[in-house]
């Protein structure tokens, strides 16, 4: 039985003030509950814009989105508690600690401070970041920021979780712990939508993608069948097909 | 309530862990209070106690020679000097002392000045009393200012003032002398007339009232003006810090999480403010424990409170509150952090001088002393000098406390503005 959608945009539309075109051009999909959905597309395609109207960040020109059947718009507030965001850049405080960084986060989310404490450890041993916890987050590297920022975004266990680029610029040994415990919080129920420059990483790991350029939604769908719906090799081949070679800006 | 104790440790960390953001905070203050009242106190004294080193050559040796000589000596304007390296002063030397700064002023009181006053007087009574012989032509003197450019206006104008008291003074008595000495000529010998002594009294004088009773018993000092203006100038430069907090957060990505997150930006403004405030109340008694306990110590009076301890709270809290919101404001209007510096430490030194930080409103030209009243700075600053100077209560703070109130408020109200409209672009 296909499962609901959690997501559904409609004609969605974005055009900055100070920009000739739109970023993102009246574009329309829907993400079925506990889908790992790649939204996918070259520099400036509209991505973050994108993802940052689904998650109630920037306001959207026109169009619509419902988030678990509610308007986002007008139900944002009560909408918050059920979202999770894994920004692209790290979103941390440098001179905290990561534990510190997690609790504050943590209880912003109104998660109990018993369970908090629990959810903390539990995933700091999972990240493999247990002893380096009371270190100040600006002695970290790369991979080991990538990992809290994640922690940061799912400690109150939200239904939709957002990532930004939660893999860009950490060695394979990060990228690939980050990967499996997203898979894990995806089987225990969580929707996960994703951005990544990543497509061998997104074809592995998604089991929708979106391809965008431009503000236009180009294709929708399982990855494997779009790869070979459009008679490519592999996603990458189904990418630069779609949003052809030309240098992005 | 728990998010907000959450954020306020988050905050208190962020702070504790700013080495350089606490120095700027505790250690700098301190010092600009220790620095300018040292320096204030030096300029008080100069003025008041141990006075300007004026040099006197006294040519005349006479009444007037001596009448200045002994009245600039007693007025407690000044440290009369007569002589240089331990020679008495001439006069071709005087234009070069005064050059080279070791006096602001000398004054050449000229040889005869008294004689040619007195000679000026018998001529004014000869004629008053009809006297037929012909007067001799009184040549005029002139006593001799040299000043160093640098002496200011005042000081000047001071010094010639009392110069001519001194001036009318001894005419005057010379005029009762001689005119003393004419009725005895035209009153017959045998009578029993007694010329009677000079009576230097004045039929009219002067007294000097305070508005206040504090202030009469109390004279302005530097420690009574510098301590409460410099804890103000500092304690509204935690907009350094609290603007660098916030462009921090901008900058770090935090400000992204907190749209998202069910607690209100609001709140995490609250508890920064919470949190500076608390810092300056703790600056605040640093500071007022420097003019209490430690300038005490370097020879500088002891700062007096005045009456009302619960007023000089509640206006360092309300400078508080105004000061962190301010902060608040300009980080949120500042686009980079080093816009958010510029625009936060220009903004106050541009306030404090306006609000009489630097000199007192009352010497600024109109238009400035109008422009001044909407100073936060000087709504604070007057608020410590009716409890430190005019010896008010609780009752004579509340004007300026409701001042910054507003201001607080006004501050807060705008950056929740620009971050609702910033948050739904």
């Amino acid at each position: 039985m296909e499962s609901k959608a959690i997501i559904e945009v409609s004609d969605l539309k974005k055009q900055y003030h100070e920009a000739d075109a739109p970023a993102v051009n009246g574009i329309s999909f829907s993400i079925r509950e506990n889908e790992i959905f790649g939204l996918l597309g070259p520099n400036g395609a509209g991505k973050t814009t994108t993802i940052s109207m689904m998650c109630g960040l920037v306001k959207a020109t026109s169009g619509n989105i419902r988030l678990m059947g509610q308007d986002l718009q007008t139900s944002f507030r009560n909408l918050k508690m059920h979202l999770g965001i894994v920004p692209q850049d790290i979103a941390l405080y440098p001179s905290l600690t990561g534990r510190e960084n997690l609790e504050f986060y943590g209880a912003m989310y109104g998660v109990e401070k018993k369970i908090l404490r629990q959810r903390i450890d539990q995933w700091l041993e999972k990240m493999e970041m247990g002893s380096s916890a009371n270190r100040r987050v600006e002695s970290y590297s790369g991979g080991m920021k990538r990992r809290i920022n994640l922690i940061a975004g799912i400690l109150h266990e939200p239904k939709v979780l957002f990532l930004d680029e939660p893999t860009v610029g950490v060695d394979v040994q990060s990228r690939s712990t980050i990967i499996a415990h997203l898979r894990e919080l995806n089987a225990q129920g969580m929707t996960v939508i994703y951005t990544s420059h990543h497509l061998e990483e997104a074809e592995k790991f998604c089991t929708e993608v979106a391809i965008i350029d431009q503000g236009n939604l180009l294709a929708q769908g399982e990855a494997q069948a779009l790869v070979k719906a459009h008679n490519c090799s592999d996603l990458e081949g189904l990418f630069l097909k779609l949003t052809h070679k030309a240098q992005r800006n | 309530m728990r998010k907000l104790f959450a954020a306020m440790k988050k905050e208190t960390l962020l702070l504790l862990r700013d080495r350089i953001g606490l120095g700027i905070l505790f250690i700098m203050p301190m010092v600009l209070i220790f620095v300018m009242t040292l320096i204030q106190d030096a300029a008080f004294r100069t003025l008041s106690e141990q006075g300007i080193p004026i040099l006197l050559i006294n040519e005349d040796q006479d009444s007037l020679g001596f009448k200045i000589e002994h009245g600039m000596r007693t007025a407690g304007i000044c440290e009369l000097h007569t002589t240089i390296n331990g020679e008495p002063a001439k006069e071709e030397q005087v234009a070069e002392a005064v050059r080279q700064g070791k006096y602001l002023i000398a004054i050449v009181v000229p040889e005869g000045a008294t004689a040619a006053l007195r000679m000026r007087v018998s001529d004014m009574l000869e004629s008053s009393l009809g006297s037929t012989s012909e007067a001799a032509k009184v040549d005029m003197k002139e006593i001799r200012l040299v000043i160093d450019p640098v002496a200011s206006k005042s000081f000047v104008t001071s010094v010639t003032s009392s110069l001519r008291e001194f001036i009318t003074s001894v005419k005057t008595q010379l005029m009762f002398q001689t005119f003393n000495e004419q009725i005895g000529l035209l009153v017959p010998e045998g009578s029993d007339y007694t010329p009677a002594e000079y009576d230097g009294t004045l039929a009219i004088g002067y007294k000097e009232e305070y508005a206040s009773e504090l202030a009469g018993s109390k004279t302005p000092n530097a420690v009574q003006h510098n301590v409460p203006a410099w804890t103000i100038f500092a304690m509204f430069f935690i907009v350094i810090p609290v603007v660098g907090s916030v462009m921090k957060e901008k900058s770090e990505g935090s400000v992204f999480r907190f749209h998202i997150i069910p607690a209100s930006y609001f709140l995490q403004i609250n508890a920064k403010l919470l949190v500076f405030t608390g810092v300056c109340m703790v600056q605040f008694v640093l500071m007022m424990s420097i003019g209490l306990f430690f300038l005490p110590m370097l020879g500088l009076p002891v700062l007096d409170l005045g009456n009302s301890i619960s007023g000089v709270l509640i206006v360092a809290l309300a400078t508080s509150m105004a000061a962190g919101a301010y902060g608040v404001l300009v980080g949120t209007l500042a686009g980079t952090q080093q816009q958010g510096a510029i625009l936060g430490s220009l903004s106050i030194l541009i306030l404090s001088a306006l609000g009489g930080i630097w000199v007192p409103a009352y010497i600024m030209p109109d238009t400035l002393r109008t422009i001044s009243e909407f100073s936060p700075l000087n709504w604070s600053l007057n608020g410590f000098y009716s409890l430190f100077l005019r010896g008010e209560g609780l009752a004579g703070v509340w004007p300026h406390v409701l001042k910054l109130l507003a201001f607080f408020l006004v501050c807060l109200g705008f950056t929740t503005w620009i971050n609702q409209r910033r948050t739904q672009r």
